[in-house]
């Protein structure tokens, strides 16, 4: 029954339930099949043998099969070959490009720290304020505001 | 006594050593019962058994095989099944 050109329905499987030929005889356990389910070795066993059979060469390519799958009202296997496309993929830095980083690094460095300072001048000019606001006040009322300075100063 | 609900043998005990070190006694609900076959009844494979909760979490293709009838009949009987389609 296992002959070049059988068709037969594969029980086993995935492709279970279809349709597909006999493309070579591998051993006395495995074949190629092609067809509706994908072109693949397969065992004897998996295999149900139907009553017809195609006339192809040996080891027939899938066009072929195509082909004579079309005159028996079937329909082979169309897959579609997956478009190549470039993995993103990280690219070493050159020596050049490593200086750079360093360099904008410190300026950026350079920069941060002369942001601190001007912070750090606020903060005093800030309590000046303070103190100039007190000044004010102990001007305007001696009283409360002498005990406040006098406790400071303890 | 632990409540009337946990005395009863219907949630699963579980050991669970707890972050101080010592083991208490957890419980769970039990699993649901294996998948079988809908024509021999036999336990079918590759499928797993587990709450819904846990089943919802994953893909498809693990929880039943990828064969026609796959997850409702064992492979057995879907070969005989397709043998006797294409014979009739």
């Amino acid at each position: 029954m296992i002959e070049i050109g059988r068709l037969c329905i594969k029980i086993a499987g995935r492709d279970a339930g279809l349709k597909c030929v006999i493309v070579d005889i591998l051993d006395n356990k495995f074949v190629l099949i092609d067809g509706q389910t994908r072109r693949r070795k397969c065992n004897i066993l998996h295999l149900e043998p139907l009553k017809e059979v195609i006339k192809i060469k040996k080891n027939a390519s899938h066009e072929d099969i195509k082909k004579e799958f079309k005159k028996l009202n079937l329909k082979a296997r169309d897959t579609k070959p997956k478009q190549k496309t470039d993995r993103p993929r990280k690219q070493r830095k050159t020596s050049k490009q490593l200086r750079d980083q360093k360099t904008e690094k410190k300026k950026e460095k350079v920069i941060s720290k002369k942001k601190e300072k001007p912070e750090g001048k606020k903060e005093e000019s800030l309590e000046e304020k303070a103190s100039l606001s007190e000044k004010d006040k102990k001007e305007k009322s001696k009283k409360p505001v002498k005990g406040k300075t006098e406790n400071k100063n303890k | 006594m632990p409540e009337p609900y946990k005395r009863s043998r219907t949630l699963r005990r579980l050991q669970v050593k707890v972050p101080g070190g010592r083991t208490a006694l957890h419980y769970k609900k039990r699993k649901p019962g294996k998948a079988k076959c809908s024509k021999c009844s036999a336990i079918l494979k590759g499928v797993p058994r587990e709450r819904p909760f846990k089943m919802v979490n994953l893909p498809k293709t693990k929880k039943r095989p990828e064969r026609p009838y796959g997850g409702n009949l064992c492979s057995k009987c879907t070969r005989s099944l397709i043998i006797e389609k294409s014979r009739s």
